[in-house]
């Protein structure tokens, strides 16, 4: 490695927050080849296959079609002034924004200590992490009866509930506007829980075992282990987890359709199930494309908020 | 030394994104439509989609299909309920869809009037297959529903009703109660059912569509036929006896008639099975729930329900109650349960029109539908077979479903036929707001009237 | 990972995890015992004895197995090049590739069918297995280059110096050490392939193609909704991918920089 590469590595580095030796403090050494034929095959598939489908909603989003008819009319941003208006779709906004910051807080929380209890050899760790597993591979469509009778107004969870002597709490969960989208985030939790656990598992299989008994030795307890080098090691997947949460809430269509249908009176409304209702239902389907645009535009801006550099560079930092 | 950096990635970036979509678009450019070809009428592979019927019973109408026309080979694709039209929209669009599939009256799952544009006008082929008068044969609420502006979409296979209450005789006996005549009585019953710790009855008003069978039943028994004008624009629905059958819903919530928690409860599978299970002594179902009224499909069914041990009882329909002590009998509505169209690219049209035409207005498989006591006949000739058809209980039960059957044939006012999505979505949003108390029964009609926009 | 050193912190760790943990359990107990509801382990037989349930099996096998082929190679490769190579503007390919995983499934189908009419693989496998890796590939770019920014550049370095390439860096390093992350994306690829239910629904006509998904059908009619049934297949469809679990996740345990450094 040339030092003449080295400023013209460093200014393109700018775009990339691990090319930088400054990012790492240290200097770094070897070469960087060229990557682009390693990514290219990623691109092509996902970007070429894919980018089609979203140039086309793009482009039927200016639309006023049903989605069959030879004729569609061509009404340009008309479709986006009465999305702004329509206060269903503010509900939905609202509706996943608590979704998305309820089931991220609870689901890291519980991944992380999850993973870090599994990793100390409990008894019968596989039977917990099958257990934390299963909802995730269950389809919500064979999940959702379930859960209605599991929360009905006379169902199990009330039962329990009236048992140990919380019956004031005992509502019919799904039929009231509030109590419904708790409900509906509670089984979002349930159904993914086990990815965070899982990969919150791998990432703390990274850990050096060296560092931690050398902690030990230093006179280290357990929960400063956890605050100090478990935690921070465990930076670069949580936010890989906000960032992929951040998207899929916006996405969040199975669970409140199936369970609730997006309502009573829309109280479990998401973007979804909005996009769901107005192209398939409906038949809006430009109506239903504008606000796939949004929520797709929405998503970007959302993943370049949580991925700026002050985060990845700390990330980075505590990563190496 | 960077500018050119950035004009080389800048073309990298062009590459990529150039590659997948311009080649795609491309090539969808170049898909050209071949000329609809149609094939033999005798003879030919055709592929059938629908939500229903169930695929055991799909392969029954084929293989009687088979005896008639044996070198019809027909694929039946039983596509779920809820994917139907995520999965059609597509394939209709394209080349390669389904040579017949199925379409419904209204704005439901199906609907004929979004997909009419995919359908040939069926009219001349029965003409020309059957005779010119073969409208005569056929029940005229099944081919209303399946007409748009005089063309012929969809042949009707059966026809179903709606506006009727099916009990549980068992448990009525063991509240010491009898089945309700008037809106009064229900609520009285229900709180002989409620003090005996039986659930009276159960409503899945999580569910618009039943919710709105439910309005449209109390506004039938308040002022009959003003529900069809309002659907169709002629009235409004701030009529003071339409916002009258909203107040009616609304109380049932509050005075014993639907269940603690109904709006997080979903007709299927919820309500059905507890039925079904004997928890409920009442529901609100139409003419197909006649099938569970045989031996066998009351048995599986409550075994289906997930009743070990299952023991079928008899179930019988009752008339909607009285809302009003004017003692008006509500009528029943009701429209085609389903037809099969043919699609307009299909490359097998002629088969699929003789296999169409065949389901639609041949009597042998109009036996096989009217047995089945799914649907009811789209023919007026062809009832079921009661000698081969064997009840629960005999005693009961034949005699009230002849009546009911016989009640279904002056039937003219549609249930689901004129009520377009838009419509359908606006009412249940009302019956929505009004059951979760966010707006008054007056306001909720108000803003009906005005997303209506007649 | 945490040293338990009496048995008292043991079993309060037991017990803490079992609290944890049984809310998790309850819904599958209700689960269960639907699916054991009316007709019991007859729930079961009747579902085994489906006849085109082996048919439906070896469809979705080989749908998933090419699927995680694909997307487990483009994905390695794919985090390899975002992670540890130099590539211009590699921040915006990578939200580029994020940008896929914006649309919900339903939205999708119109556009992939009219390129899976276009491309000619409408009705093949294919027009499954390319739409399905490609919207899993960013997902586990995302994770796999996560966890490779946590491989040390030293190890890369040193492997240079010795005098390895790109490709056997990438073979002898990169792949051995991204086990724990490789096995979840194996993982999340099959249950993400295993589940799918639109895209073989829309793509796949020919019922001989037909995945174990659409076996919740037969017991499914208009009208009349056999609950016990649809739970036993759901038990039956998930059963593959608990043992896919329990096989790999052994995987998701080695920690290896540190035997590597050395």
């Amino acid at each position: 490695m040339t030092i003449a590469s080295a400023p013209a590595r460093r200014r393109a580095g700018k775009r990339g927050g691990l090319d930088r030796p400054a990012a790492t403090g240290h200097r770094r050494s070897g070469f960087r080849p060229a990557g682009y034929a390693w990514i290219l095959p990623a691109l092509v598939l996902s970007v070429g296959l894919i980018y089609y489908s979203i140039g086309y909603t793009g482009y039927i989003s200016t639309l006023s079609w049903n989605g069959t008819s030879p004729d569609p009319t061509q009404v340009g941003l008309h479709n986006f002034t009465q999305l702004f208006s329509d206060h269903v779709f503010w509900l939905a906004a609202q509706h996943t924004i608590i979704s998305f910051v309820a089931t991220f807080v609870i689901q890291t929380v519980l991944g992380v200590v999850l993973a870090v209890m599994l990793h100390s050899r409990p008894w019968a760790g596989v039977l917990y992490k099958i257990v934390l597993f299963v909802p995730v591979v269950l389809a919500p469509a064979i999940t959702a009866p379930v859960f209605r009778q599991i929360f009905a107004a006379n169902g199990p969870l009330n039962a329990l509930l009236q048992h140990v002597g919380l019956g004031a709490i005992a509502v019919p969960w799904l039929a009231q506007p509030g109590t419904s989208l708790m409900a509906i985030i509670a089984i979002s939790i349930w159904q993914w829980t086990g990815m965070t656990f899982i990969l919150y598992y791998a990432a703390m299989g990274q850990i050096d075992p060296e560092v931690l008994e050398a902690a030990e030795l230093d006179g280290a307890g357990n929960v400063r282990k956890l605050v100090s080098i478990v935690w921070p090691s465990l930076r670069g997947t949580t936010i890989a987890l906000l960032t992929l949460s951040a998207i899929g809430s916006l996405k969040t269509f199975d669970i409140p359709w199936l369970v609730t249908v997006g309502g009573p009176d829309y109280s479990t409304e998401f973007f979804g199930t909005m996009i769901y209702r107005q192209s398939i239902i409906l038949s809006q389907v430009g109506y239903g494309a504008a606000i796939s645009v949004m929520v797709i535009l929405l998503a970007l801006v959302m993943g370049v908020a949580i991925n700026v550099r002050p985060w990845r560079s700390r990330a980075a930092a505590g990563a190496s | 030394m960077v500018r050119s950096l950035c004009i080389r990635n800048a073309l990298r970036l062009a590459t990529v994104v150039a590659a997948g979509t311009l080649t795609a678009t491309a090539l969808a450019a170049c898909g050209s439509s071949t000329p609809a070809q149609v094939g033999s009428a005798t003879s030919g592979n055709i592929t059938w989609w629908g939500w229903t019927p169930q695929t055991n019973v799909g392969q029954q109408y084929i293989a009687a299909f088979n005896k008639q026309y044996p070198n019809i080979k027909v694929t039946y694709k039983q596509v779920a309920t809820a994917s139907y039209d995520a999965a059609i929209k597509p394939a209709l669009a394209s080349s390669v869809g389904p040579d017949v599939f199925d379409m419904a009256p209204g704005g439901g799952i199906g609907s004929v009037q979004l997909y009419s544009g995919s359908a040939v006008d069926l009219a001349p082929v029965v003409k020309a297959k059957v005779g010119p008068n073969w409208k005569s044969d056929i029940a005229p609420i099944g081919l209303k529903g399946l007409t748009v502006n005089g063309k012929v979409d969809a042949l009707s296979v059966g026809s179903t009703y709606a506006g009727s209450i099916w009990i549980n005789p068992g448990l009525f006996s063991k509240a010491g109660v009898t089945p309700p005549k008037t809106l009064d009585q229900w609520i009285s019953d229900c709180k002989t059912f409620a003090s005996k710790g039986i659930t009276c009855f159960e409503q899945g008003a999580g569910d618009n569509g039943f919710n709105q069978d439910m309005l449209h039943a109390i506004a039938d028994s308040i002022h009959p036929g003003l529900w069809s004008e309002a659907v169709a624009g002629k009235a409004k629905w701030t009529n003071p006896d339409l916002v009258k059958a909203m107040t009616v819903f609304k109380s049932m919530f509050s005075d014993g008639i639907f269940q603690k928690g109904a709006l997080g409860v979903q007709q299927y599978p919820d309500v059905n099975n507890d039925f079904l299970a004997g928890k409920t002594a009442m529901v609100m179902m139409g003419t197909w729930y006649m099938q569970y009224s045989t031996a066998d499909g009351a048995a599986a069914a409550v075994s289906a329900a997930g009743v070990s041990g299952a023991k079928p009882f008899p179930m019988v329909a009752i008339p909607f109650p009285s809302i009003t002590s004017a003692n008006n009998p509500a009528p029943l509505f009701g429209d085609a349960d389903y037809g099969v169209a043919v699609n307009v690219k299909s490359k097998q049209q002629k088969a699929a029109e003789t296999f169409v035409t065949w389901l639609g207005t041949n009597a042998k498989a109009q036996q096989v539908v009217a047995d089945s006591l799914n649907d009811i006949s789209s023919l007026k000739s062809v009832a079921p077979d009661w000698s081969s058809i064997k009840v629960v209980d005999q005693s009961t039960q034949e005699a009230a479903l002849k009546t009911l059957i016989a009640s279904t044939s002056n039937v003219s006012e549609a249930r689901l036929g004129d009520v377009g999505t838009a419509l359908g979505q606006a009412i249940g949003d009302a019956l929505q707001a009004v059951g979760t108390g966010q707006q008054t029964p007056s306001a909720a009609m108000a803003q009906l009237q005005s997303s209506s926009g007649q | 990972m945490f040293a338990i050193r009496s048995t008292r912190s043991r079993v309060i760790l037991q017990i803490v995890l079992t609290i944890i943990v049984v809310p998790f359990l309850l819904p599958l107990i209700a689960m269960v015992s639907g699916s054991l509801a009316g007709e019991g382990w007859g729930n079961y037989t009747t579902v085994l004895s489906v006849p085109e349930l082996p048919l439906f099996f070896r469809n979705s096998a080989i749908i998933a197995a090419a699927t995680i082929a694909i997307v487990y190679a483009v994905t390695m490769a794919g985090a390899f090049g975002f992670s540890k190579l130099h590539v211009r503007a590699k921040e915006l390919y990578f939200w580029m590739l994020l940008a896929t995983l914006t649309l919900p499934e339903a939205v999708l189908l119109a556009p992939l069918f009219a390129t899976a009419t276009a491309l000619n693989i409408y009705n093949t496998y294919w027009a499954v297995i390319l739409p399905m890796a490609a919207l899993q590939v960013p997902f586990a770019v995302l994770l796999a280059r996560n966890f490779m920014n946590g491989i040390p550049d030293e190890l890369l370095a040193a492997a240079r110096i010795d005098g390895a390439g790109s490709v056997k860096i990438f073979w002898y390093i990169m792949l051995p050490l991204t086990k724990p992350i490789g096995a979840a994306i194996v993982v999340f690829t099959l249950i993400g392939a295993w589940n799918d239910y639109l895209l073989p629904l829309v793509f796949l006509v020919d019922p001989t193609t037909q995945t174990i998904t659409q076996l919740p059908q037969f017991f499914v009619g208009e009208f009349n909704q056999d609950q016990t049934k649809v739970l036993a297949s759901a038990v039956i469809t998930a059963i593959p991918e608990i043992v896919a679990y329990l096989c790999l996740q052994r995987s998701f345990e080695r920690g290896l920089t540190a035997g590597a450094l050395r």
